[in-house]
């Protein structure tokens, strides 16, 4: 392991201006559970790292009660959103998600933001912020801007994020009632595991409590970067849902999807399981939005 | 059975009792000395260079940078390993190859130097030129004529090994037999996963003679290979002593010597300092050796009312490039396969192939989870097919004592018949079957008293005793995690009227430790607590010489408990233990308490036939387990799990059950996750992330029923249970599917892919009718 420099500013802009000074000799590290492990074996050699920790900001997870707006900062742990009561009731699809991430020590130190900017395939936060609509602010030597956090990925391991721009927070836009939402991990062990395939599934019904006003279907592992099945989604608006037009609309996913062989599982059973799973998981977000109405 | 010991009709004060694990406090204070803490003076890091092929000859080697840069010691090649330092019992394995390779693990090249990171740098400057030679990595590829050949100078990729036998007439059996199932299964590899990881650290006196901390469970047999290693480098008649530091775990891993260690000895003379090789947790997947995988014809049959008539099985053991332990592992094959239920006619031939992919060595059960794996898989065929029950039929054809097996085995004790009848208890089924639930259930037969593959199985121990009542025992026996030291201290304590804490059990240094074949086969219990037993009854055969005098009595009146001596039927007289040991030694031709003892079991090495009683006494075993298939993703949940054993006696319970514990979820692991990719012998998953151990949340809730039958022969009745825990655990999990969705797995891991596309299958074959 290369030596490094660890730097812990206390504000945004001061983490930006050291990056300014090291530029690419320089690297952000929140948890750390993956940069430290790429700088151990080597993957990764900078001179500098520029710990967010201590920027207080970036650590708040707040809902405002009058916009019903969540602002989830870069720095809320797994374990936080996983402990919250309010994620546990209004966000199911995200305690699905963080509530099985790695192992307990992981999550303790494990970040949302790093989760969605090492952007790996098969990152567990990044579905149900997509799923959500999630908005990612962005903050750098130019300013601000926001992005919907599904374009922030371009390819594994990369983002729309420039040289020396810090993500912010990720700020979930008011749910429509009647508004449902789960993920499944889909692996082999229940801890210490990357997903196989991973499926988040959101849906809102009108007032008939049938008909589908908004859907959103997205996988993980099913492509170079977290996806949405615009066509599976599609297919739903305007019908009343049940559990034929979920196994459609989970035939249509696993279309859409662009999963690969690996050793870690085989293609045919991945797009089996992105079947199973969005008819599973849309029949649970039907189950919750019935449950809390 | 009640905790009286049959020899005096008293009760037990220590055996039997759940006491912890006697380095239990230190290891969780982090105390423990493992490899990875210890450093001596001047001590300097040796770093391995594996080759980049499967197979390739080596073209050119250029040390010359890695020996330039500064803080590097020394720098060795192939060239630099005398021709005769082999390892293995084939002797096919240089510590450092030369010519060309025959896999990705074959070490081109080390270093020492004065730090890992420089060490590591040397090793990215040597500059190595190989030519790619065509690879195989199919066993029954491999077997073909044209094949090419991974050794040319062995003349064939099939290894001269005498791997067959046949009792009985098993043509003949067949014919006459009114239900035959006839099956193919394979395993796979998979790897110990110890969480410490390997190393040595080797040095020399100005003497020659060499010192080696190592993680090893063979002290002795370790001792004889690094004698043979620097004889081989024209040091005769050295000494070498081998210290074990404390070790994160065995299982099998440590049964032989490994390059590693012949390696660190090579640079430590090179250096003439001491040399630590660690390995990372990559080397460990990869540098250090499988279980053997196995490719398994079989065929079973039965008469009309089930009784087993005949066993027929081929198997296929992919060596990998080089030979360990591994290509011996039929011999214990063998076992389940001749004596698992009775039945005389039996025939089993299994031939070893080179190929260009890992070796594998010793692992826990030792080759009897494959051979079971296909035998109680066919075993729920063969009952199905005869339309009787599967309890049943293992009931009919279940071992018994008094049994000669046709491998001649002589069953002293068993209690298969009372795990089967715990087994059955645990997973009745109330009502109606749900959906996707079923059980199943396997037997196990293993080595319980010792196992004579060696010249030898014996083992020795030193007992002596201070002037304050308290014992040092030097034993021969490795602990390795398993809990030998609590073992020994509970025998000698309950032999010497002591407790525990008076007994201190010092093992694993082969300068005051005696010899002992080594930590395997389940014989550590039996064996090194016998040793330990003759010893403390030498000792107390002394205590009760002087107790006798002292205390005005017949010894064979007299009493060791609660450390005092006393008179059976007058307990007023009596005198502590420590004080009736200062009177011995504090008195005119004064003496000390102390004793050896060395135990060979009444055990026979196999002849040419393959008979012979290997153990002087057999474990026997039954498990159950629930499962629920999920038909739609092809994912198995386990339910419940039972696993009855016949252990002789539990001389500690809580120690018993964690062997069982941590061999089922071994098992468990053998059976649905555990696997080494590998490509073109490649290791493509050479970390925890992709090798699915199984996690703390994986593991289930264990029933650990123990049955004691008190084998005659085990120090307070014991038999061996290191291993059977997870020797049934995968054909018990394969059955238990097959009840739930009627699809049968022949190849583990049982995966959720596989599971789900044999559903398929299923499903398309009904509908097609
Ligand atoms: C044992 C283990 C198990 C794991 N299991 C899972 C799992 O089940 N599912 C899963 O999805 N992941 C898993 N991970 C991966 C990892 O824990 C998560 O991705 C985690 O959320 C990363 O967060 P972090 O704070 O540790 O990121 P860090 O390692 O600190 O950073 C990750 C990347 O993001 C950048 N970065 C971090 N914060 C910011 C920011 N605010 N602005 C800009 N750039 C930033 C860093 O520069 C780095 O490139 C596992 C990791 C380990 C070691």
């Amino acid at each position: 392991m290369k030596p490094f420099k660890y730097l812990s500013p206390t504000t945004v802009e001061k983490a930006i201006s050291y990056y300014g000074e090291h530029s690419e000799t320089a690297k952000f590290i929140a948890g750390g559970t993956d940069v430290i492990v790429k700088v151990k074996e080597g993957w990764m050699e900078p001179d500098y790292l520029i710990s967010l920790k201590k920027i207080e900001e970036m650590g708040e997870l707040h809902k405002n009660e009058a916009t019903g707006e969540l602002s989830i900062g870069a720095l809320v742990t797994h374990a936080t959103l996983e402990k919250s009561l309010m994620i546990q009731n209004e966000y199911p699809i995200i305690y699905d998600a963080v509530s099985n991430i790695g192992s307990l020590q992981v999550r303790n130190v494990g970040t949302i933001g790093g989760n969605l900017i090492n952007a790996v395939p098969s990152a567990d936060g990044a579905i149900p912020l997509i799923a959500l609509d999630g908005v990612a602010l962005l903050h750098g030597p130019s300013g601000e801007r926001s992005a919907q956090v599904k374009d922030l990925f371009i390819a594994p391991y990369k983002t729309i994020l420039k040289s020396g721009e810090i993500l912010k927070k990720i700020t979930i836009p008011t749910q429509a009632p009647n508004t449902g939402s789960a993920y499944i991990k889909f692996g082999r062990r229940a801890a210490m595991e990357l997903p196989l395939i991973g499926i988040g599934v959101l849906l809102t019904l009108e007032d008939d409590m049938e008909t589908c006003s908004k859907a959103r279907i997205c996988l993980g592992v099913a492509a170079p970067t977290p996806m949405r099945a615009f066509d599976a989604e599609k297919l739903l608006i305007g019908k009343k849902i049940n559990k034929e037009i979920l196994i459609e609309a989970g035939n249509i996913a696993a279309d859409e999807s662009k999963v690969r062989n690996s050793i870690r599982g085989k293609a045919w059973h991945r797009k089996e399981m992105i079947r199973v799973h969005v008819k599973r998981m849309g029949l649970k977000c039907l189950e919750i939005i019935k449950n809390n109405s | 059975m009640s905790n009286l010991n049959p020899d005096t009709n008293r009760e037990f004060d220590v055996i039997g009792k759940r006491i912890p694990k006697l380095d239990a406090a230190q290891k969780a204070m982090g105390r423990a000395e493992y490899i990875q803490d210890i450093k001596l003076p001047g001590m300097l890091f040796g770093k391995i260079l594996y080759c980049k092929y499967a197979h390739a000859s080596i073209v050119k080697i250029d040390t010359s940078k890695a020996r330039a840069l500064a803080g590097v010691h020394a720098v060795l090649t192939g060239q630099d390993v005398p021709k005769k330092m082999k390892m293995g019992f084939y002797k096919d394995n240089p510590p450092i190859k030369k010519g060309k390779v025959c896999s990705f693990r074959d070490e081109v090249a080390a270093v020492a130097a004065i730090s890992p990171e420089i060490a590591k740098k040397a090793l990215d400057l040597i500059e190595i030129e190989y030519e790619e030679l065509p690879g195989i990595f199919d066993p029954e590829k491999a077997m073909e004529k044209d094949s090419p050949l991974v050794h040319e100078y062995h003349k064939s990729n099939v290894l001269k090994l005498p791997w067959k036998l046949h009792y009985g007439d098993v043509e003949k059996a067949e014919k006459e037999s009114d239900f035959v199932v006839e099956e193919k299964f394979t395993t796979q590899w998979v790897t110990h996963c110890c969480l410490g990881t390997s190393g040595a650290i080797a040095l020399f006196d100005s003497n020659d003679n060499l010192t080696i901390h190592t993680n090893t469970q063979i002290p002795s047999l370790a001792q004889k290979d690094f004698l043979e290693s620097l004889k081989a480098m024209g040091l005769e008649n050295k000494r070498v002593r081998v210290i074990k530091p404390i070790i994160g775990g065995g299982f099998g891993s440590k049964l032989d010597t490994y390059a590693y260690e012949h390696i660190a000895i090579l640079l430590a003379y090179a250096c003439r300092k001491p040399v630590k090789i660690m390995f990372d947790r990559v080397e460990e997947f990869k540098a250090t050796s499988t279980r053997q995988p196995t490719v398994i014809y079989i065929k079973q049959g039965c008469d009309k009312n089930g009784k087993l008539t005949f066993r027929d099985m081929r198997m296929i053991l992919d060596n990998g490039a080089y030979t360990s332990w591994g290509a011996t592992t039929p011999s214990v094959m063998m076992m389940p396969i001749t004596s698992l239920y009775r039945v005389d006619n039996v025939k089993y031939n299994a031939k070893c192939v080179y190929t260009n992919n890992t070796y594998s060595q010793a692992m826990r059960g030792y080759g009897n989870p494959q051979a079971t794996f296909a035998i109680e898989s066919t075993l729920d065929m063969l009952a199905q097919k005869a339309g009787i029950d599967r309890v049943e039929i293992r009931r009919l054809n279940r071992n018994q004592p008094g049994d000669v097996t046709p491998q001649g085995f002589k069953i002293s004790s068993c209690g298969l018949s009372e795990c089967i009848d715990e087994v059955e208890k645990e997973l009745t089924i109330d009502g109606p079957k749900e959906k996707g639930i079923g059980t199943g259930i396997a037997s196990l037969i293993h080595v319980g008293g010792g196992a004579r593959i060696y010249k030898s199985d014996g083992c020795g121990a030193i007992l002596k005793m201070d002037d304050y009542g308290k014992v040092d025992i030097f034993t021969g026996g490795t602990d390795m995690g398993q809990g030998l030291d609590n073992i020994t201290a509970q025998i000698v304590a309950e032999e010497l009227g002591l407790f525990v804490e008076d007994i201190n059990v010092v093992h694993s240094d082969t300068d005051v430790c005696p010899w002992d074949v080594g930590a395997h086969a389940s014989r550590s219990t039996f064996v090194a607590g016998n040793a330990a037993l003759g010893a403390a009854k030498k000792v107390k055969e002394t205590i009760l010489e002087y107790g006798s005098k002292l205390l005005d009595a017949d010894p064979k009146n007299l009493v060791l408990k609660d450390r005092t001596i006393f008179v059976l039927d007058d307990p007023e007289k009596s005198m502590p233990i420590d004080k009736l040991l200062r009177k011995a030694h504090f008195s005119p031709q004064g003496k000390m308490l102390m004793a050896d003892f060395f135990y060979d079991p009444d055990n026979e090495n196999m002849g040419k036939e393959f008979k012979g009683n290997m153990s002087v006494t057999y474990a026997f075993g039954a498990h159950g387990v629930k499962v629920k298939v999920d038909e739609e993703t092809g994912k198995v949940k386990v339910l419940d799990y039972v696993a009855a054993h016949d252990v002789g006696r539990a001389i500690n319970p809580l120690l018993l059950e964690g062997q069982v514990y941590g061999g089922v979820v071994m098992g468990l692991g053998y059976a649905l996750t555990e696997e080494v990719v590998t490509k073109d012998g490649q290791n493509m998953n050479a970390n925890f992330r992709d090798y699915k151990l199984f996690t703390a949340k994986d593991a289930i809730r264990i029933k650990a029923p123990v049955v004691e039958t008190y084998d005659e022969y085990g120090p307070f009745g014991a038999k061996g249970i290191g291993e059977p825990g997870c020797v049934p655990t995968a054909p018990a999990i394969a059955n238990a599917i097959y009840d739930a969705v009627g699809v049968r797995i022949f190849d583990l891991p049982i995966t959720p892919e596989k599971v789900l596309a044999a559903l398929k299958e299923k499903k398309s074959a009904t509908t097609k009718i």
